[in-house]
């Protein structure tokens, strides 16, 4: 694939400079540099060829802004970067949003971060931040906000329209979805337009990283993802790993894949039981605590707390395990099996339940490139797409398993995949804890200060959520020059005002629910 | 003194206030106990204990809870309807109070036989529908309306179940008054001759008349904050919560009476028979609240349009089918 | 700032009766219903400390209103920005009294892990913003931590704690 997709740009695209890269060394194979004039004709080619949008953000590099596309494939692993160098005086830069759907979101957040301006991008209103900003907070230098991006930023304001009125869902929300606000325009109890309104939980985690050393930023991804703590953290440390090039023993890689299961585990336990609350049915949610209260304390013997775990370092783990852990597991392992079988009959042969997710929200697999969505919402719609298979890490390509896949997309197809999820993770903490083999837990002569040597790189893993991408720039001092977090949340949420237009109410908010959503990764 | 009295107003007129009086309190503290019983029964289905410090087993959770919401500051929102939002609760007690007149707990304990009984509780429980749209219109609050028109949509589509159910029950014993229809099972209950279906017919439009899960979309909580009464707190709050449990022990009451042979039975005097009845059906319609999912809106109405009524008309054709052979 | 805990009262009541008093506040500390406000992570630790496991029912504070208008506790639980903070000061506004508020968390405290020098969008701490009764620390705190957070919020109601605080060893 990546040969052809660089026979084909040298080809069909003149006057374009692509390089092959390392995979190994920065976790994309091609680097192409482009101008503004033909920025769009290559985001067309990719379209063309069935790619989709990974990433979009911005490097300030103090004499110049460079935009870096990342695109990639579902079916094959092909992962291109694209920069764009734009002026950082009054930078501006073409729109690709009438292309891909996502970028919609994504400049609009490059330009209240960065200002950047998009030509005939439809929306440049904020994003995250709040009015009372007044300078570009990720720029390096102190860069105010100019009087006409003002005015362009604070235009958003629901107004009146004779025949409907405007519903605020959220930000104090029942269910436990967290901050998020969504603006619904209703015309009786049908929703004629969905908006989401981000930045409640803005907690400056991309600021934050250029301002703290490697080893300080290291309890700030688990806050991101307070349920997939554990997968954010693995992000974080294989990223950096690879960066500067520390192998990971092999004990380590096994006890990471473990723990990082027994964290999808749990955070797929608090979504069934979120998902059927918001439908009306309280009593599962009490039921998956309590099982979720079994992992939590399984990992509360090692990592030390129950939420927020910051168990991963550069290079190997905190501490090692014990038998009392193997031996915890292997019994929770046990009950959860022994639990499937009571919620099948609570929720999931439940008339009144399959009534409500069957025919719901359903996403074609025609539109999935143009959102880049990841994780058991594309799974749902019959791509088997799964970091974990495509781009391996830790111990996953030592251990088999399989993706589960829906048929049509709907609500009840991201809450079988879910459920299947779990009991493949089970499958996969008995085959690992098999496999675990003695040795060192911790690589040996890691610095304290870690300087990586320069260049980017970018690294993906799956978190109970999906796709979540770590780009890492580097300048060989000990902090990162920027760090960049993909979130799957991001994408996913991209969909729903596609899905919500023409639902009822209480279908939205069912969609909303099988997304799985937790507002401070979108935020970060 | 009380010779005096009854000579001056008469024997009747005493009963009947007595009665009220008994009424009263009855409402208020099975309303206090409902309350108790939701929380225990929904903490043993969690697999937890619900309050158990306040009191022993908790029995004095719920005067704790009065207490408190009297003693809530009284907010009004400024932008409110003010008679229509100060009406509502007051509205929404009195069907209640006047539906248990008519109730009789025993052979000789109903404040007053009147012979159209049941037909002053339907009737009064329809006002309780236009109570609920005066609190959601009155609170001037989007979620508040949707919430009440909901609720409206919802009650007269059950409405007219509950009545064909019970129906068939009344063509059975020739009479409107619950008395008569309680002495009529003195042969039999009506839930094993021949109206089990009525039965379940009314049940389940007995929840949905009462705004309980799985039929709860007027007070959805995860979308719509809290339904029609999201703008009242204090007292005013603590009356609607006070309705709904009585309303579902008046459902409970009127299934008692007429499927369940009302307070007949062996051994036990009649009350105590009448109020385990009334008490296990209370138990089981808090049992669907915290085992069920709810039901989408227009789920709703199509169940009861397409399903329901098809059904109770269908069975009262063959129970007047079967009187007359 | 009296027995009843209260701060900002806009019209307390004309004549005052201790017993009643005494009985009402105890009546209050005993039925505390919080509104369910869930910022970020420590609502987590919120939600499991209303769970079967650690089960805030027992104290009778499990029946969580959404609605402002009839919750009497709202927990701070997560890191306050300032988009965010309007929002809160309504629901504190709207909520009527006696209404008392726990800040859950390091980041209702002070800001928490997110004070940085040049950090533009947080608010360090939420007592910046409204009247706070109880800190609970840590990031999160664990669901007991919560629990121990109600027992000194009834202290503060009643002037008597409910379990006595077992004797330090050391």
């Amino acid at each position: 694939m990546v040969k052809t997709v660089f026979d084909d740009i040298k080809n069909t695209l003149k006057g374009v400079e692509i390089s092959e890269t390392s995979y190994d060394e920065r976790g994309y194979h091609l680097a192409i540099e482009s101008q503004k004039a033909n920025i769009i004709n290559i985001v067309e080619f990719f379209d063309g060829k069935g790619f989709y949008l990974e990433d979009l953000c911005c490097v300030d590099y103090k004499d110049y802004l460079e935009l870096v596309y990342f695109f990639n494939n579902h079916k094959e692993l092909c992962r291109v970067k694209v920069a764009l160098k734009v002026e950082s005086d009054k930078p501006a830069a073409p729109t690709i949003s009438r292309i891909y759907t996502i970028a919609n979101w994504y400049e609009r957040e490059i330009h209240e971060f960065f200002g950047v301006y998009f030509e005939n991008h439809t929306n440049l209103t904020y994003l995250f931040l709040h009015d009372e900003i007044d300078c570009y907070p990720l720029r390096k230098d102190r860069v105010p906000v100019t009087e006409d991006d003002r005015r362009l930023l604070n235009s958003f304001k629901p107004e009146e329209y004779e025949d409907g009125f405007f519903i605020n869902l959220g930000p104090q929300h029942p269910s436990t979805h967290g901050v998020l606000r969504v603006v619904v325009k209703m015309d009786g109890e049908y929703i004629v337009s969905a908006e989401p309104v981000l930045g409640y939980l803005h907690r400056m985690h991309e600021k934050m990283a250029e301002n703290r050393s490697y080893l300080q930023f290291l309890p700030n991804p688990p806050r991101m993802d307070y349920l997939g703590a554990l997968n954010y953290n693995l992000g974080h440390v294989t990223t950096v790993e690879k960066l500067c090039s520390i192998t990971v023993p092999e004990r380590a890689q096994y006890i990471r894949t473990i723990t990082a299961e027994l964290n999808r585990i749990s955070s797929h336990l608090l979504w069934v039981g979120a998902f059927v609350a918001d439908l009306g049915g309280l009593t599962p949610f009490l039921y998956t605590f309590q099982d979720r209260e079994h992992i939590l304390d399984i990992l509360e013997g090692i990592a030390g707390s129950r939420l927020t775990y910051c168990y991963f370092r550069f290079g190997g783990l905190y501490n090692d395990v014990d038998d009392a852990f193997i031996d915890a597991t292997k019994q929770f392992i046990k009950h959860l099996r022994g639990r499937f079988g009571m919620y099948e009959k609570l929720v999931t042969k439940n008339v009144i339940f399959i009534n409500r997710v069957k025919g719901i929200g359903i996403l074609e697999q025609d539109k999935v490139p143009k959102y880049g969505c990841s994780g058991p919402v594309i799974r749902s719609t019959g791509i088997p797409f799964d970091i974990r298979k495509t781009e391996p890490y830790a111990a996953y390509d030592r251990i088999g398993f399989e993706i589960p896949t829906g048929t049509i997309g709907d609500n009840l197809d991201r809450y079988m995949i879910r459920i299947r999820e779990m009991e493949i993770s089970l499958n996969i903490i008995e085959e690992a804890i098999e496999k675990l083999p003695s040795g060192p837990f911790k690589a040996e002569k890691v610095p304290k200060k870690l300087k990586p040597p320069k260049g980017d790189i970018y690294h993906t893993v799956e978190s109970p959520r999906g796709e979540l991408g770590v780009y890492i720039v580097s300048d060989e001092t000990d902090t990162p020059y920027r760090m960049r977090w993909r979130v799957p949340s991001y994408s996913n949420l991209m969909t729903f005002p596609y899905l919500a237009k023409g639902e009822l109410i209480s279908d939205a908010i069912a969609t909303l629910g099988s997304y799985d959503l937790v507002i401070p990764e979108i935020d970060r | 003194m009380m010779n005096e009295i009854i000579q001056i107003v008469g024997k009747e007129t005493v009963r009947v206030v007595i009665g009220l009086i008994g009424v009263l309190i009855l409402v208020v503290v099975n309303a206090l106990m409902l309350t108790w019983l939701e929380r225990k029964i929904s903490g043993h289905i969690q697999r937890r204990i619900g309050p158990k410090e306040v009191g022993p087993f908790g029995l004095i959770q719920p005067i704790a809870d009065g207490l408190k919401l009297l003693g809530k500051e009284i907010l009004t929102p400024s932008n409110v309807d003010k008679p229509l939002y100060f009406l509502a609760p007051v509205l929404i007690f009195i069907p209640v109070l006047v539906s248990f007149i008519v109730i009789p707990f025993d052979v000789c304990l109903q404040v007053k036989d009147i012979n159209v009984g049941i037909l002053v509780i339907l009737a009064f429980s329809s006002l309780s529908v236009l109570s609920i749209l005066l609190a959601g219109w009155g609170s001037n609050n989007k979620y508040s309306l949707i919430g009440a028109l909901r609720s409206v949509a919802q009650n007269i589509a059950y409405e007219i179940p509950l009545l064909l159910s019970i129906l068939p029950v009344i063509f059975m014993t020739n009479s409107l008054s619950l008395k008569d229809i309680v002495e009529v099972q003195r042969e039999g209950w009506f839930i094993w001759k021949w109206q089990f279906f009525a039965f379940l017919i009314y049940f389940i439009a007995g929840v949905a008349e009462t705004n309980r899960t799985p039929f709860d979309l007027p007070e959805a909580e995860s979308e719509l904050v809290a339904g029609f009464h999201t703008e009242y707190s204090g007292m005013r709050f603590a009356l609607f919560f006070l309705a709904e449990y009585t309303n579902i022990m008046i459902i409970s009451a009127v299934a008692t009476v007429f499927f369940l042979g009302g307070y007949l039975g062996p051994f036990l005097p009649g009350f105590v028979w009448f109020f385990i009845k009334t008490y296990l059906l209370v138990a089981v319609i808090m049992w669907f609240r915290w085992t069920f999912p709810r039901v989408r809106f227009d789920q709703l109405l199509n169940f009861s349009w397409k399903i329901l009524i098809p059904a109770a008309f269908i069975n009262l054709i063959v129970t007047g089918g079967l009187l007359k052979l | 700032m009296g027995k009843g805990g209260f701060y900002l009262e806009t019209k307390g009541p004309i004549i005052k009766f201790a017993i009643a008093e005494k009985f009402i506040n105890l009546a209050r500390a005993n039925s505390i219903w919080p509104m369910t406000f869930g910022l970020a992570c420590c609502a987590i630790e919120m939600m499991a400390a209303a769970m079967a496991r650690f089960d805030i029912a027992r104290f009778g504070a499990e029946v969580f209103r959404p609605s402002p208008r009839q919750a009497d506790l709202m927990i701070i639980n997560g890191t306050v920005t300032k988009k965010m903070a309007p929002t809160i000061v309504t629901l504190f506004e709207q909520m009527p009294s006696p209404k008392w508020v726990i800040a859950m968390g390091n980041c209702a405290i002070s800001g928490g892990p997110f004070v940085f020098e040049g950090q533009y969008n947080i608010i360090e701490g939420i007592d910046k913003l409204i009247p706070v009764d109880v800190y609970v620390p840590g990031c999160p705190p664990r669901p007991e931590g919560l629990l121990e957070a109600l027992m000194k919020l009834e202290e503060k109601i009643t002037g008597t704690r409910r379990f006595p605080i077992p004797e330090q060893k050391w």
